[in-house]
This record gives structure tokens, C-alpha cells and sequence, in this order.
């Protein structure tokens, strides 16, 4: 399949709003969105239930009209050239739906119907992707939420899309099927250069499948970046948990040192320390206590998690203070 | 879209509809069953007493097929298909991912017609068909329709049933509910049209009603007695011109409904 060219150039962002905007009455369900999706990552759109992911999903497909703002996809202005972009575009909203009385392979032949003449050549080589060849010719009532997942995705394979939006994908999925959808999330990115947004309220299943994600809550993006640096709050922090003999005696050792940004002490001989870089190991660390004389008990790198991140964010929202930008 | 796109869309739509053995069993149902009875008890009541009983066959029974097929139950085929053909894709919650396939909905509102067109009009050959065999089989020395009138028959009949067919896409469309389209249209057509029909001091405003205008260009007398049109209670006669307008009118104004329905709905 050819993943290279869209005619739009490859340069553009694969999405890219400002001030995306949709109201229901006197309700936003989106709000101002500025959202920035580069290409050729997989892409978490994170949120509470709710928070206004579909929302934004169904506005970028045309499944509703914008209140105000301005959309591209794939380098194209939507709604003005949205047919356009959507020729390279596969997406899944909510949960896949099929005619229930036809089998697969005749559903994707009603979307391949649609989508043009060559696109009936992709119905084979789709169904072969998803692992459901066997299963074509079955009814799709038969089938179960897992197999209505995949075949959702070897319809959205029928327009070789530059960018799929899964919309919720492992909703329903047992635990090796969620397993199974990332393989094919990381596999579409990594091996067919694909760009996939993924809508989730799952925080685990955005930090283990993708390389960037946007924060959402209430309708608005309240944090967007790469996801080490979203999990550590902007920018990526070396820190280091340490338990130590003589923890005033090491603090002020860690203070002096050009190595730490900032050090602190907890209870019972806990220090909690920055690191000026990522050249600055844990290792030079060690060694400088230990050489000066201070017993080292515990060292422990902090591993930043989007959870720690998200309940962060999601707590200050509520508190109703300001919110942070984070743009990768 | 050009005309490889249209065809291969209508032939989606057509897919769509002919796998739903329920709406299609209960059409072939609706149109061939009642023929069938209808020939049975006639020729069952000739054969015990000829004098008393017309035979099944004949002009009579041609006449009297046309108006069970023509104007009850072929539309009432036409209705079922019609109705599944416009609701289906938003029953099933498939129109948003057809949506996204970044055609236009116009498009996909208007490969729906000939799509449901093709199976009515395949279900109502097939009843038109055992209406001519049962019109010579059951004939019994009577007189038989002229060829002429087997064809203007057969015109009438895909005439009657396509424009309900197409109305009732243009309904489903637009009421994105199958069985909001069933009950209004049946309702309408074969409920409330023969009423109003009736009122005569409606007076000419009776020409408005679709039935009748169709009825206008039926080859023989639909309602037993002469010439064009129906003739019981206060006849409705009107111009092929009027009929013609009236019969565009309402196809015009639900077609473009179920259009505007489809192009801007939320999906």
C-alpha cells in the first residue's frame, strides 16, 4: 500500500485546529481547540468521558458542523476541500457498524463501492491484514466486538489512509484483544508509516501506544506534547529518589553540586533530587555521596507516569487556576 | 461522480436490500399471495357454479388483478423496499461511515432510488407475470386482454409502484425511521387516500391526491365502472396533464426532503 504520497504534501501536520469550536445551544462541547497531531505518530487524544474527544472526532469528519474555527487534514482546509482529505482517511467513530446482515467482506464492498472503482482491489489484502480472511463470509451478526474492531479497521485499510482516527478502539476488547489492537496501532505507524489519532479515556492504553498525546477535559485541550515530556509536566526531568545515612549532610553535598538543579529532603533520610540533564547520571550521583563519606541505602530513577500527569492537571482544573501549554 | 461510481453504488445499495430476506420474503409475499388467492377462490367459485361466478381469468380477472397488484399491494411492496432502501444505512448507524468516505451525501441519498426501484420493480414483475398466466389460464373461453393492454398494464403497474417506491425513499430519508416512513405512508396511501377520495365536497382539491392521480392513467376502469380514473363515490377526474403535475410534485418535494435530510443531518 502506498503510505508515502497524499498530494497535499507530506510536510503538513496530519491534523492541525485553531479555536475548533462546536456548541450544542448554549453548551461547548469543544472549546477553542488548538491541536497540533504531527505526522507519522500514533496520537492519544486522552480524556475523561465526556471531556468532548468524539465531539472533536465527528466535527473533523463532517459528521457535524463546526461553531467557529478552522480545521486541516492531511493539508487540506475542511470543510472546504474535507472531501479531499478524507480520500486518505479511514476513521472509526464511536464503535464500528456494520449492515448486520451482510457478512464482512460484503460490508467493505458497500464502502469500497463508495469510495471508487479501484478501492475493490484493497477488500482482499484488508481483510488479510486484520486476520479475518477465514471469517469473510460470515454474517457480521456473528461476529464478536473484537472481530467488529478489526474488520472496522480493514474498512477504514480500503482508503489506504494516511491517517486513521479510531475513536475508542479497545472499547469491549479483552484484554488480548487490546493487546492485539496495539501490536496493529504500533505496526501502522512504525512499519507503514501511517499516522493514527487514537481517542481514549484510558490513560494506560495511551502511554503504552503512542508517542504524542493531547490532554482534554470540558472541551478544551489543557496540555498536547510528546509523552515523556507530557508525563513530566512540560519538559523532561531526570529525577531520583534516594534514602541515605546522613540526609542534612547529603543535601547540602547535592546543593553544592553542579550535577543537581534541585534537591529536597523528604522524612527519614529521603532526598528527592533533579538532575541538570540527562548527562548527569544516577551513577556520578552515587559516586559522589559515597566518596563523600554518606551511605547510600536506596537510589531510584523517578519514572514519570501520563496517570501522575493527568490527575495533576485534572486536579488544578478543578481548583479552577491556570492551565499549561505544552506544545513538542 | 461519474457513471462507474453511480453504477457501483447503486449495485451497493441494491446488495444492501436484496440480503434483507425479511423486507424482501414479506414483498414477494404482499404482491404474489393475494394474486394467488385471488385466482384460486375465482376459479374455485366458477368451476362450482359458471353462471353465477365470472371466470377467474378474462378481461375480469385481468382488471381485477391490476387493481390488487397496481394499486394495494405492489405499493405496498414499494413501501417496504422504499423505506428500507432510505432509513437503512442510519438503522444500521453505517451513513457516518459512509459519510467519511469523503463522497457526497447527495450521492449517497441518490443511489438509493434506482436501487430500490430495481427490487420493486423486480418483485412486481414476478406478480404482474402470474397475473397475466392466472388472466389466460383462468380465461375459460372469456375474453382476453389484447397485447396492448397486457403492456399498458405492465407500464401502469411499474408506474403505480416506482412512484411510491421513490416516495417512500425520499420519506425514509428524510425521517431517518423505518417505521415512522411504514406507518405514515401506508397510512396514507392505502388508509386515508380512499377517504379523502370519497369526501366530495373536497371537490377538485382530491386531485392533489397521489392515488388518484396515478389512478388517472390506468389502462382499464380501477374502480368498476367506465372509462378512465375511478368512478365511486365522487369521481376525481383530471387531465394527464394535472396527474403528471401532481404526480412530479410529490416526488419533487420528498426527493428533494430526503436530499436535504441526508446532505445535512448530523451522522
Amino acid at each position: 500500500m502506498d503510505t508515502t504520497t497524499d498530494g497535499a504534501g507530506a510536510q503538513t501536520p496530519a491534523i492541525q485546529t485553531s479555536g475548533l469550536t462546536k456548541r450544542f445551544g448554549e453548551r461547548a462541547a469543544i472549546d477553542g481547540v488548538d491541536l497540533f497531531v504531527p505526522r507519522g505518530v500514533a496520537f492519544g487524544f486522552l480524556g475523561p468521558n465526556g471531556a468532548g474527544k468524539t465531539t472533536l472526532i465527528r466535527t473533523l469528519l463532517g459528521l457535524t458542523h463546526a461553531s467557529a474555527g478552522t480545521m486541516h487534514m492531511l493539508g487540506h482546509p475542511v470543510p472546504a476541500e474535507r472531501d479531499q482529505a478524507l480520500q486518505r482517511v479511514g476513521a472509526i467513530v464511536e464503535e464500528p457498524r456494520f449492515h448486520m446482515h451482510l457478512t464482512g467482506r460484503e460490508n467493505l464492498r458497500v464502502v469500497a463501492a463508495v469510495r471508487g472503482p479501484e478501492v475493490a482491489a484493497r477488500i482482499e489484502p484488508a481483510l488479510d491484514r486484520v486476520g479475518l480472511s477465514d471469517r469473510a463470509t460470515d454474517k457480521v451478526k456473528s461476529y464478536s466486538m473484537g472481530m467488529r474492531q478489526r474488520l472496522g479497521v480493514a474498512r477504514c485499510l480500503l482508503a489506504d489512509p494516511l491517517l486513521l482516527i479510531l475513536d475508542e478502539p479497545t472499547n469491549g476488547l479483552d484484554p488480548a484483544g487490546i493487546q492485539e489492537f496495539r501490536e496493529m496501532i504500533r505496526a501502522m505507524v512504525e512499519q507503514e508509516g501511517r499516522t493514527v489519532f487514537v481517542s481514549s479515556h484510558l490513560l494506560d492504553e495511551v502511554e503504552k501506544t503512542c508517542d504524542a498525546a493531547a490532554i482534554v477535559d470540558r472541551g478544551k485541550v489543557v496540555v498536547q506534547g510528546a509523552m515523556a515530556e507530557l508525563a513530566a509536566g512540560g519538559k523532561p526531568r531526570h529525577e531520583l529518589l534516594l534514602n541515605v545515612d546522613a540526609s542534612e549532610r547529603a543535601l547540602s553535598i547535592l546543593q553544592g553540586s553542579d550535577l543537581v538543579a534541585e534537591a529536597t529532603a523528604g522524612g527519614e533520610g529521603e532526598l528527592r533530587v533533579v538532575l541538570v540533564g540527562e548527562a548527569a547520571s544516577a551513577a556520578a550521583v552515587n559516586a559522589m555521596l559515597v566518596g563523600a563519606g554518606v551511605g547510600v541505602m536506596r537510589l531510584e530513577p523517578v519514572r514519570h507516569s501520563l496517570e501522575q500527569r493527568f490527575l495533576e492537571i485534572t486536579t488544578r482544573l478543578e481548583g479552577h487556576s491556570d492551565r499549561t501549554e505544552v506544545h513538542a | 461522480m461519474n457513471a462507474t461510481v453511480a453504477m457501483q453504488m447503486t449495485g451497493a445499495d441494491f446488495l444492501k436490500l436484496r440480503k434483507r430476506w425479511v423486507t424482501l420474503i414479506w414483498s414477494l409475499v404482499l404482491t404474489l399471495l393475494p394474486l394467488l388467492l385471488y385466482f384460486i377462490i375465482s376459479a374455485a367459485q366458477h368451476s362450482s357454479s359458471p353462471q353465477e361466478h365470472a371466470p377467474a381469468g378474462g378481461v375480469n380477472g385481468f382488471q381485477d388483478s391490476l387493481r390488487i397488484l397496481a394499486l394495494f399491494f405492489g405499493p405496498l411492496a414499494a413501501i417496504l423496499v422504499g423505506s428500507d432502501a432510505g432509513a437503512g444505512d442510519s438503522t444500521a448507524g453505517v451513513f457516518r461511515d459512509l459519510v467519511v468516505t469523503g463522497r457526497s451525501r447527495v450521492a449517497l441519498f441518490a443511489t438509493r432510488v434506482p436501487a430500490a426501484l430495481a427490487l420493486t420493480w423486480l418483485i412486481v414483475i414476478f406478480a404482474y407475470a402470474l397475473s397475466i398466466v392466472g388472466t389466460f389460464a383462468f380465461a375459460d373461453g372469456s375474453p382476453t386482454p389484447s397485447f396492448a393492454d397486457v403492456l399498458n398494464g405492465f407500464g401502469f403497474t411499474l408506474l403505480s409502484t416506482g412512484v411510491v417506491c421513490a416516495i417512500a425513499v425520499g420519506l425514509a430519508s428524510l425521517t431517518t425511521s423505518r417505521p415512522a416512513t411504514l406507518v405514515a405512508l401506508i397510512g396514507w396511501q392505502l388508509v386515508a387516500s380512499p377517504i379523502l377520495t370519497n369526501i366530495s365536497s373536497l371537490g377538485s382539491a382530491r386531485k392533489l391526491v397521489l392515488r388518484e392521480a396515478i389512478a388517472h392513467f390506468s389502462p382499464v376502469n380501477l374502480d368498476g365502472g367506465g372509462g378512465h380514473g375511478p368512478a365511486r363515490g365522487g369521481a376525481v377526474t383530471m387531465g394527464s396533464a394535472t396527474a403528471i403535475v401532481v404526480m412530479l410534485v410529490w416526488l419533487v418535494v420528498f426527493l428533494a426532503l430526503g436530499a436535504w435530510r441526508t446532505r445535512t443531518m448530523d451522522a
